[in-house]
């Protein structure tokens, strides 16, 4: 049987929603041999698989095209997109500034 | 970043480039002390790049001249291997071939000065341009909004090109492998390499490594300003490749441009740079077709062959500035 690991989130990181929306995004959109649960939320992206440049771009797009969103030039940096907490927090400020209804109160 | 987990799939990565991409470099001890390509880098590195800084270009353009034969002398193999590849791919005589196989040996040492000289604060002032062709081409598909792909081969003249239409509020951000080309045939050369990525790094200002781990994503913040990317479309250096034929021989292709391309549906404009710094000519061609596709492998399938018949068009026009011919 599979463990699951349990959803530990940081102040100032993504909902949990969303951070597993990425996590299947991130397998799908680079046809990876992996189940979900066996990438950690607090494993750096890139060093969980060994990605190509390319690939990053790959799963950034297929990111974009899941949350309905763009990526600000100034915000396309490894660092952002290799941290799970991190780019889920981005993506939901994302998702709410393009949806202000949704915005927390 | 390479491809480096099985977890990954890449379907398209070809296993010898891979591997020998990753093989460990000969030891020092297995190589030769000195080699003569190493000596004619030592040469490039220190007096020649003295002396760029103050002599006028036509001297520099002189003692380049002077060294010709010796760097003819240096590439005979390269040039014999080259010269019935290029009777073939070029549809001409032996004897026109091997013509050519010199010319382009001499015109990429002439590219290797010009290099030099783009380190000196006045290069721009230095620059003459004496033809533009196509700049239609190129207004419209920036007109497009999202962002332009400037494929280019490997020719003599596209860094100073570049440098020139930087100067004219045209910047370009250009990609390039790190491992630089020196082939640090001996141990002096193995030496000079770390020298050699810093020099290159000082003469290109606006520039991404394909090494770098965000190298995409500086690519895709560019486009999506709307801005400029150039990339070499023959370039062999990338971890995505296909086989393909170009010019008449099998070719390790990197996709890695195409990729781009289809994820970002960028308009690409094929550019064609000629000359050397005293005199050089830029051409734009039309937009290139893209046709779309739902995966990578049919994208590849539907367009390649269509930007590598665009290139080789390129080549077989002027196959004088090509620098690739004697590179093997």
């Amino acid at each position: 049987m599979d463990v699951v690991e349990p959803l530990l989130i940081d102040p100032g990181s993504g909902s949990p929603d969303t951070m597993g929306r990425i996590r299947r995004v991130f397998i799908e959109s680079l046809h990876l041999n992996l189940r979900e649960q066996d990438l950690r939320y607090e494993a750096k992206l890139d060093e969980s698989v060994g990605l190509d440049s390319v690939a990053v771009l790959e799963f950034v797009t297929a990111l974009e095209m899941e949350f309905g969103i763009q990526f600000e030039p100034e915000m396309l940096t490894i660092d952002l997109v290799r941290n799970m907490k991190e780019l889920a927090s981005y993506v939901d400020e994302r998702v709410a500034r393009r949806c202000p209804s949704r915005e927390p109160a | 970043m390479r491809v480096t987990n099985p977890h990954l799939a890449a379907p398209e990565a070809n296993p010898a480039a891979l591997s020998a991409a990753k093989a460990d470099p000969m030891p020092l001890v297995a190589l030769p002390l000195v080699t003569l390509n190493d000596l004619l880098w030592l040469l490039y590195l220190y007096p020649i790049r003295l002396l760029a800084r103050f002599l006028p270009r036509w001297s520099l353009y002189a003692i380049g001249k002077l060294s010709d034969p010796i760097v003819q002398f240096h590439a005979r193999r390269r040039k014999a291997r080259a010269v019935p590849w290029i009777a073939e791919a070029c549809h001409t005589t032996p004897r026109d071939a091997a013509r050519i196989a010199s010319q382009s040996l001499s015109n990429n040492m002439f590219r290797t000065l010009d290099e030099l000289l783009m380190l000196r604060p006045s290069f721009d002032k230095m620059l003459c341009c004496t033809f533009i062709a196509g700049m239609q081409h190129l207004e419209n598909a920036i007109a497009g909004g999202k962002g332009v792909v400037l494929t280019v081969g490997h020719f003599c003249a596209t860094r100073v090109c570049l440098r020139y239409l930087a100067s004219k509020g045209y910047a370009v951000l250009s990609v390039h492998n790190q491992r630089p080309s020196n082939k640090a045939e001996g141990r002096l050369g193995r030496f000079l390499q770390p020298h050699f990525i810093r020099l290159q790094k000082l003469a290109y200002t606006d520039h991404v490594y394909l090494q770098d781990p965000d190298c995409s994503l500086k690519i895709m913040g560019r486009l999506r300003r709307g801005g400029l990317v150039v990339l070499q479309a023959d370039g062999r250096g990338a971890t995505r490749m296909v086989e393909q034929v170009f010019l008449g021989v099998p070719w390790l292709v990197a996709t890695g441009i195409y990729e781009i391309v289809r994820l970002l549906d960028c308009a690409v404009v094929p550019m064609l740079c000629l000359g050397r710094s005293t005199g050089f000519r830029i051409r734009f061609d039309p937009m290139l077709a893209i046709r779309p596709a739902p995966s990578r492998e049919a994208f590849m399938s539907a367009n390649l062959p269509g930007f590598l018949a665009a290139l080789e068009k390129q080549i077989i026009e002027n196959p004088e500035e090509w620098t690739l011919w004697n590179h093997f």
